[in-house]
């Protein structure tokens, strides 16, 4: 195989896992301008250095914006002093930074194993029905859910709990799934 | 070294003297004990997170890492304990967990330190009977291509970016078993040192396309040599398979470029290789060149240059010991010699003091302005009507044939015959730099060694060969046996190089002697 074929076969995958190879690639408009800079600012007077604001830095970009796009990583390294790749390391890292854009309302079903065997896969399945999204990490088309499974919400003994966006929910059975849903705008 | 305070300790029941703050790998190297590791390397920052260098410490609690351990007085250490045997041959469990041990098709077999330490401590079967997860090879820019299956995650790539080469661009993405090396979008390895990542590489995940698929390790032949590509001398091995050059690689030298080499110079091989070479003397009969034997265009050549005044243009790739021949036939035909030098932009590596890809894009520019060879944008200026011109090896970009009509007479020694000179009256054929031994004096005076590393085509002889039967013929003593020979009468002859032989040189060279007698 040559590098090219290679390289082939690696947009193919990209493909593959998250919709189009670089969707995202339009212009990225700054975070940090007015608000959210004068935020960052504040922030950036309690820690010693300027890399220790990078998780709160990135936490803005996600509330700004949904999600942390390549060009949200490359402001965020240019306002800290930080080097993109180092950035991208970070936010790879860390499971709770969306690298793709989500749902108006992010919907986490904690599958760990006590709500496991409280019934968690019945509710992933009511709320993938009920949502439309139809499968895990998946928005849905009118762009209103994501559902996601998450390791243990710490309520085992309310299973099971589950979270949209802030919000938090337990003892949630599929029944309940078309009421929790239909407060929401 | 000499202020710093000497911990003596043992390792493997040797007992060893070695600086404060060494570590414990260092140590045991000082000891001829290798630890086994992965992440470890002398020229990068210490991480410590591979785990492979794990070692026995008496009296402490747990293993050691190695390489991260700084050594202790009185320590006993045991690298090949059964705890830390056992120690290691869990890592090694772990490291091939998701590794696809592809090692048939893998290019770095043969030469990987994962297989090397798996084959001598790993278990010979293992447990796993979860799929492998799979990540797709990825195009990381420059000579490199990604293979992450394979990959251990030792960052020596992402600290040799970081801290060397200093351009960042490489991280470690993902966390877990999904982790691999990955590199900011549009960020590609395009710095000019980038390619040490490969060599850097433990494994079979950081290769080379330019090497991709060509040989086998084990097929190829190593020679200690110099990369000729530009005047910093860079210490490296030629590899050969079927006397051809296929790759070439640093050879560490901590006076002049640690463990590292360029793209320019790595990649810039196969010159080395070409097939439209001189392979026989010509002499002209008429209006064409006919093949002739060895004596007789020796005798051509020195009858094409007698009485005359000579004017050498030279290359400045050439030996020291060829250029110092042809000062001596200079000196005796009262003559000139010029050359020109190729120029290209300069590229630093900024974490090593004093090592770049210099702009001077040839071997020798010192050693032939030590000789006495004027370093000129026109060499041909030198040449007089009525003079011979002396035309070794050098670039034919200086010629053109207006200069040639100016000459009495023509005598090239070269590897090749450009167009522009064939009407030359003698032509000489000689080997290149990998088919020859010889010296080469660096921008800092220092004169190194190189060896040969493939035959030379046809009848071409070493150049220091053909330069001192030349020489011979003309009436000089200078018929050599021996490459190292003519280096002797060099040091003999020059205050520069007084006191040199190729033994002393060794393969790490020596700085020539300054002006005041200095070295």
């Amino acid at each position: 195989m040559t590098p090219a074929e290679m390289g082939a076969v690696h947009a193919e995958s990209h493909a593959a896992h998250g919709g189009a190879g670089h969707p995202h690639a339009e212009e990225h408009r700054p975070v940090f301008t007015g608000a959210p800079r004068a935020e960052l600012d504040a922030l950036l007077s309690r820690y010693p250095t300027r890399m220790a604001a990078l998780l709160p830095a990135l936490w803005i970009v996600q509330r700004e914006r949904g999600w942390v796009s390549e060009g949200a990583m490359a402001e965020v390294a240019q306002v800290l002093d930080l080097t993109p790749a180092y950035v991208k390391g970070v936010v790879t890292f860390y499971t709770m930074y969306h690298q793709h854009p989500v749902g108006r309302y992010f919907v986490q079903v904690c599958t760990t194993s006590p709500c496991g065997a409280c019934g968690a896969d019945d509710v992933v399945r009511a709320f993938l029905e009920h949502t439309g999204t139809r499968e895990l990490g998946v928005t849905s088309p009118d762009g209103k859910f994501t559902v996601i499974e998450v390791e243990c919400l710490g309520a085992c003994g309310f299973a099971t709990p589950v979270m949209v966006n802030d919000e938090f929910h337990e003892s949630v059975t599929p029944d309940r799934v078309p009421d929790i849903l239909s407060k929401l705008e | 070294m000499s202020d710093a305070k000497m911990i003596t300790l043992t390792i493997e029941g040797r007992q060893v003297q070695v600086a404060e703050g060494t570590s414990i790998l260092e140590a045991a190297k000082a000891a001829g004990v290798l630890v086994p590791h992965y992440c470890y390397h002398p020229g990068l920052p210490v991480a410590g997170v591979c785990r492979m260098c794990l070692v026995e410490v008496e009296k402490a609690p747990k293993l050691a890492p190695a390489c991260a351990t700084a050594v202790a007085e009185g320590q006993v250490v045991h690298v090949h304990s059964g705890k830390a045997l056992e120690a290691r041959k869990g890592v090694l469990e772990f490291l091939l967990i998701n590794h696809p041990l592809d090692c048939p098709i893998c290019d770095q077999a043969g030469e990987c330190e994962l297989q090397d330490y798996t084959f001598a401590e790993g278990r010979s079967e293992g447990r796993l009977v979860e799929p492998k997860r799979f990540n797709p090879v990825e195009d990381f820019g420059g000579d490199v291509l990604y293979v992450p299956n394979r990959c251990i995650l030792c960052t020596r790539c992402v600290r040799f970016m970081d801290d060397v080469a200093q351009e960042p661009v490489l991280n470690v993405s993902e966390r877990g078993d999904r982790a691999v090396i990955g590199k900011f979008e549009g960020q590609d390895l395009t710095h000019p040192w980038s390619g040490n990542v490969v060599d850097l590489c433990p494994v079979g995940a950081l290769l080379s396309k330019d090497f991709l698929n060509k040989a086998r390790a084990w097929e190829l032949d190593r020679t200690a040599s110099v990369c000729p590509n530009c005047t910093q001398g860079c210490n490296m091995m030629v590899e050969t398979r079927d006397n051809m050059v296929v790759r070439l690689r640093p050879r560490p030298n901590d006076d002049v470029n640690k463990y590292f080499m360029c793209d320019y110079g790595r990649l810039n091989y196969r010159w080395m290789n070409r097939s439209d070479r001189l392979e026989a003397p010509l002499v002209r009969r008429g209006d064409r060149l006919a093949v002739a034997e060895w004596e007789a265009a020796l005798v051509a050549a020195a009858k094409a240059l007698d009485g005359k005044r000579v004017h050498a243009v030279v290359s400045p790739s050439l030996s020291n010991e060829a250029l110092y021949l042809v000062s001596r036939l200079l000196e005796r035909r009262e003559g000139t010699g010029a050359f020109r030098v190729e120029r290209g932009p300069e590229a630093p590596l900024p974490g090593v003091e004093d090592l770049a890809l210099r702009s001077d894009r040839a071997a020798n520019v010192h050693g032939a302005e030590l000789l006495g060879f004027r370093r000129s944008d026109t060499p041909m200026a030198g040449l007089r009507g009525g003079d011979a011109l002396l035309f070794v090896d050098a670039d034919p970009g200086v010629l053109d044939v207006t200069d040639l009509g100016r000459a009495a007479s023509v005598v090239v020694i070269g590897t090749t015959l450009p167009e522009v000179l064939r009407g030359a009256d003698v032509v000489l054929p000689i080997a290149n730099m990998v088919e020859e031994e010889g010296t080469f004096t660096n921008l800092r005076g220092r004169v190194q060694r190189f060896l040969q590393a493939r035959a030379a085509p046809g009848m071409a002889r070493p150049s220091w060969w053909v330069l001192g039967d030349l020489l011979g013929t003309m009436g000089e003593p200078g018929n050599y046996f021996l490459a190292s020979d003519v280096f002797t009468a060099l040091a003999g002859a020059r205050a520069e190089f007084a006191g040199m032989s190729y033994d002393t040189l060794g393969l790490r060279g020596l700085p020539v002697m300054s002006p005041a007698g200095a070295r």
